[in-house]
């Protein structure tokens, strides 16, 4: 049972090879069991099939097994216009469904040559940021449940719970709003929104403590998860890995700052990276930069940093046009264009050919937690078979977007 | 329509049963029990009609596992034959006021070592339904051992005077063990202590020895 | 029939047979009878519950009670000689109903009344008799425990995670959601793998029930409640808990299911290990106390809060504490819950156990969790004594009333209880605040932490009760036992204050979550 496989990524990978040959040197040698870590597992998160080849607790390989939630989305794309597709890239990565709409409508407005007004690039970054943190707190719920501690996953449902009554109120959806349209954004602001999202800003940012002192820095947490599946600097840039991935292992890079779009220049905000044992507001022992505890922290600064982004936004909401005139039937001229955001779990990007035509001659596009996933043979090596959720958990793949 | 036991039939027998395996031990250990919950109650020796039946229960349930041990092939549930020949073991020391012999019985042989023994089988055996077939010439043999015994011990057994023992209830035979071991058996225990101290050492050794 | 076509064999259909009949014909009639009470009072039905168990259980104390004083005691000081009867094990003397009828009189009832109760009450001159009424009491006692442990994790979980829990059945806060819970686990269809060794899967949860069940022979609720008194009483239940783990291991292996099978090692390493500590942390107070009997333990813990063997001495202050933690793996409860490590390994060891057989085995784990919860009580901290020194109670008399006060409020089961329940709090409290230990971390806190700390706090107590005869040692050892309990009573405060703030602050600590909307909240 795909043994072929594990066989290729073995002859592949020499070094994992001869691991294995010092190990089969032991005296008492245990037999070698193959097991499925999903598709239905419950640290999984979703439909992700890791099969591990595993010497009573220690895993041998993973090799990530995926495609059993692919959907053709980046086919329909093909048939559709643009503000038809915004739909199908919601159910990508359905826990950032805004920062895909905006990936993609990004990308086919500088295809199209279109301009987004002033007050649709302010909402797009609100509601990308609040998006943002909450995905972060699903992730940090989720490793929190992963690492057998229920109570923090329920406080990070509550606070996303609010988050989504914002959405809700914005655009009547809760998971796949399909808000952020080409050109902007699909309606306007209700009244008073600015104000319930204050409101919520100022709730927020005090929990963000109780994170910490109830999972983050928890002892038993950061020996489950500190120098776990640690990724070197090097080895990021080589499986181009991004998001809090990258800048876990220590790398100052963040597309908002980088390449800016939707008017990022003008806020103030920083991008948090990981930090060795021992640095300011870290655990003094315990961990290193690059390892599953740090990418776990990146996301908790991310979300701090987000809060910033907001009330910048909300002090400087202008006034006038959500969205550009014309959005339907735009004909995309015969030219090709790829443009990468900053999703919450790395870097989204659409490439999107057009052929004079309102539909898009070629659509493709780049996920994230499709390529973050790939470290997952070369990081869960020689580990105990309790550091696969600690590792999958930290990389926090989405299988919507994986598989498309 | 086919008249069947329904799936809940069997679990509720099996339940009731469950409950009355639970209630027979404990009325076995009743019968050791030493001090009653009142005073007006007096404390009778072994011997009874009730202990008697106690016991040939007990004794019976021990032999058909005992039996069960070698027949069933399949490791493991040798190891589950085992555990209930052991525990029943248990119950009769618990029959016969060796309080203190039972538990240690249970904690030992049953907690400990037929823990070990599953953990063992489960670690060693190369598939998990691994079965254990008996050559011919191994079932003759150990039939020739076995006759040979029982037949041995029947010889001994009708041969012997059994000295009848007064059955004493006072005293805590905790503390005369305590103290017989750290006094007149003193060396002994000893050496049996260094003795598993260095099995327990060679064992960890074996268990972390690379080839070189 | 079916408008879907499935490639496998379907079952046959779900029949009720004659047993399932009856049970849910006796649900819905309880169900029919209780409705417009509780529906009505649910709160008022909840606690007329649990007294009236309390009442039930005390009793058939005071009728056996009454059968020693009015009969067995009063024939023999009328010297009537008994007629024997060879059935039941220790008392094989019964007194005919003729011969009662004049001493039941004679006790003041009135002659009507006592021709009625002379064939109620022969009986229970037997031991065997009174052994089987006390055995399903215990039984009872058994079931009970889980059951309600398993609704008030539920509440404690739900208040830790800003949630109500259960709320609906049965009105009151949800107090008869675990009976709901075990009727539907009963009414599952009862599911064996294909590929499974049936019969071991079918056995093993039993073998992990009937130990536990069995450690409850043992535990003393109180004096003179218990249903086994052995000398060896803490061994015997060391022992219980020590083979509750062969029936998880036989499950797990049985399941013929990997995940299974890496719970059941998990179990099987972790309770080997762990049963170390756990019984050298339990020596250290039996060294101070110098016996092995339970009911001795309890009786020299007496003189009130500074005399329960836990501020003995240092060194049994530690090894209270080593003791929670090392129980806390032996019943495999978080952080310490690797062979069920959800995350990790789907359910562990009953990964393939549904309904009926799955319900059996939490059975036996909230059961464990309560024993290993009384023996902390009755080893550590004064057993069925309450923190008053029952000293005091000398001079009360001994009318009823001053024994019921007694009961309530110097020492008695429900003392015991209270302590026990306690301490399965605790273990609650955790669970819900804690992520999970590794595999290596376990083991490593268990042989290179815990086992050498027990070993020397062993050693340290052998040398405090020796160095204890001479006498300006035991004035030094008295003070310390004061500074001792003086830190329990603090931390005992703190654990009493979190909780009560938690509860009383419930609404804020709650948030806006629908508390308010739901009935009985």
């Amino acid at each position: 049972m795909n043994k072929a496989m594990g066989e290729t990524i073995l002859e592949s990978q020499p070094d994992l090879l001869i691991d294995i040959d010092r190990r089969e040197q032991g005296d008492l040698d245990t037999e070698e069991m193959l097991v499925n870590m999903g598709p239905q597992h419950p640290s999984t998160h979703g439909v992700l099939r890791i099969v591990l080849r595993t010497d009573g607790e220690m895993i041998q390989e993973a090799i990530p097994h995926i495609g059993y939630l692919h959907r053709c989305a980046e086919k329909i794309g093909e048939n559709l216009q643009p503000y038809q597709f915004i739909p199908y890239t919601d159910r990508m990565d359905y826990l950032a469904g805004m920062n895909n709409n905006q990936a993609y409508a990004v990308a086919v407005e500088k295809l199209a040559g279109m301009e987004v007004p002033p007050r649709g690039q302010a909402i797009r970054v609100i509601m990308a940021e609040l998006n943002r943190i909450a995905s972060h707190l699903v992730s940090l719920g989720c490793y929190g449940m992963d690492m057998g501690a229920f109570t923090p996953f329920l406080y990070c449902f509550r606070e996303r719970e609010m988050i989504l009554d914002l959405f809700e109120a914005a655009c009547g959806a809760r998971l796949t709003y399909s808000y952020l349209t080409i050109g902007g954004v699909f309606q306007d602001l209700p009244e008073g929104w600015v104000e319930q999202c204050r409101e919520f800003l100022d709730y927020f940012e005090p929990k963000i403590d109780d994170y910490n002192n109830l999972l983050s820095f928890n002892h038993i947490f950061i020996k489950r998860t500190g120098r776990i599946g640690t990724i070197s600097p090097e080895d990021v840039v080589r499986w181009g890995l991004t998001g809090p991935l990258i800048r876990a292992s220590g790398i100052r890079w963040d597309l908002r700052k980088v390449t800016p779009y939707d008017g990022y220049e003008q806020y103030d905000f920083e991008i948090p990276i990981g930090e060795p044992a021992g640095s300011d507001g870290f655990p003094a022992a315990g961990i290193e930069v690059g390892d599953s505890w740090n990418r776990y922290f990146v996301r908790v600064l991310e979300m701090e940093q987000s809060v910033r982004i907001i009330r910048q936004a909300l002090d400087r909401l202008p006034e006038g046009d959500f969205r550009a005139k014309k959005v339907t039937n735009v004909k995309l001229p015969d030219d090709e264009v790829y443009v990468e955001i900053e999703n919450p779990r790395g870097q989204l990007g659409f490439y999107v050919r057009g052929d004079g035509s309102a539909i898009p001659y070629r659509v493709k596009s780049r996920g994230p937690s499709f390529c973050n996933l790939s470290i997952t043979t070369h990081v869960c090596r020689n580990c105990l078979l309790a550091d696969i959720p600690a590792i999958i958990g930290s990389i926090d793949v989405v299988m919507g977007e994986v598989d498309r | 329509m086919v008249l069947r036991l329904h799936k809940l039939t069997i679990p509720s027998l099996v339940a009731v049963a469950g409950l009355l395996l639970t209630a027979a031990p404990a009325l076995a250990l009743s019968a050791g029990g030493e001090a009653s919950p009142t005073e007006a109650t007096k404390v009778a020796a072994p011997g009874s009609l009730f202990d008697a039946i106690m016991f040939y229960v007990v004794a019976l349930v021990t032999v058909v596992s005992a039996l069960g041990v070698c027949i069933s092939k399949n490791v493991v549930r040798m190891a589950v034959w085992l555990f209930c020949t052991l525990g029943c073991v248990g119950l009769l020391y618990f029959l016969l006021a060796a309080t203190f012999v039972g538990a240690i019985q249970f904690i030992v042989y049953v907690g400990g070592t037929l823990v070990l023994l599953i953990f063992g089988v489960m670690l060693t055996s190369k598939s998990p339904w691994a079965r254990y077939e008996t050559h011919p010439v191994e079932l003759s043999a150990a039939l020739v051992v076995c006759v040979g015994l029982f037949s041995t011990l029947c010889l001994v057994f009708s041969s012997m005077r059994w000295p009848v023992v007064q059955w004493e209830t006072e005293g805590t035979a905790v503390r005369d063990i305590g103290v017989a071991l750290l006094t007149r058996y003193l060396v002994p225990f000893e050496a049996a202590a260094v003795l598993l101290f260095i099995v327990m050492v060679g064992a960890a050794h074996l268990a972390r020895q690379e080839k070189k | 029939m079916s408008q879907f076509s499935v490639p496998w064999k379907p079952r046959s259909e779900v029949r009720y047979g004659f047993l399932s009949r009856v049970i849910i014909a006796i649900a819905a009639a309880i169900y029919a009878i209780f409705k417009p009470v509780v529906s009505r009072f649910p709160g008022l039905v909840a606690w007329a519950v649990l007294i009236l168990s309390c009442l039930l259980v005390w009793a058939h104390a005071v009728i056996f009670d009454y059968v020693d004083e009015t009969i067995l005691r009063a024939a023999a000081d009328q010297d009537i000689t008994r007629p024997v009867i060879q059935f039941g094990s220790p008392s094989t003397w019964g007194y005919a109903p003729s011969t009662i009828e004049p001493l039941l009189a004679g006790a003041g009832m009135g002659s009507g009344f006592a021709s009625l109760c002379k064939y109620a009450l022969w009986p229970l001159q037997f031991i065997i008799v009174r052994d089987l009424i006390i055995l399903a009491a215990l039984f009872a006692l058994f079931g009970l425990v889980p059951a309600y442990a398993i609704w008030w994790e539920r509440k404690v979980a739900g208040r830790i995670q800003s949630r109500t829990g259960p709320m609906r059945v049965g009105g009151w806060h949800g107090w008869a959601q675990s009976l709901a819970d075990g009727l539907k686990l009963v009414l599952k269809e009862d599911l064996v793998p294909d590929e499974a060794d049936k019969p071991l899967f079918r056995v093993a949860p039993y073998l992990a029930l009937i130990p536990a069940a069995l450690a409850f022979v043992a535990l003393p609720f109180g004096v003179g409640w218990v249903f086994r008194e052995l000398d060896v009483a803490l061994v015997f239940i060391l022992a219980m808990l020590g083979i509750e783990v062969v029936g998880v291991i036989v499950g797990g292996w049985a399941s013929n299911n990997k995940w299974s099978v890496y719970g059941a090692m998990r179990e099987a390493c972790q309770m080997v290990a762990y049963e170390i500590p756990m019984g050298m942390a339990l020596l250290v107070p039996i060294v101070c106390a110098g016996t092995l009997s339970l009911r001795e333990i309890g009786e020299m813990q007496s003189g009130g809060w500074f005399s329960w063997l836990a501020f003995s001495n240092p060194f049994a202050f530690i090894a209270f504490v080593s003791y929670v933690i090392a129980s806390l793996a032996s019943v495999k409860r978080a952080p310490f819950d690797l062979p069920e490590s959800e995350s990790e390994l789907v359910a562990g060891f009953h990964t393939e156990y549904s309904g009926y057989r799955w319900g059996i085995f939490f059975l036996a784990e909230y059961a464990a969790m309560f024993v290993v919860g009384a023996l902390a009580s009755v080893l550590f901290l004064g057993g069925w004594n309450s923190p008053l020194p029952s000293s005091w109670a000398a001079s009360w008399g001994d009318g009823w009333i001053a024994r019921i006060a007694e009961g309530i409020l110097f020492g008695g089961p429900l003392w015991f209880i209270a302590k026990a329940f306690g301490f399965v709090y605790l273990q609650m409290w955790l669970r819900w605040t804690l992520p999970r230990i590794r595999i290596d971390q376990v083991l490593y806190a268990c042989v290179q932490v815990l086992l050498p700390l027990t070993m020397l706090l062993l050693i340290g107590t052998a040398l405090w009760v020796w160095a204890l005869e001479s006498s300006g040692f035991a004035v030094f050892s008295s003070i310390v036992s004061v500074i001792l309990g003086l830190i329990g009573l603090v931390f005992a405060f703190g654990f009493l204050g979190i909780a009560g703030y938690g509860f009383y602050n419930q609404r804020r600590l709650v948030g806006r979550l629908n508390t308010d909307l739901l009935s009985g909240s």
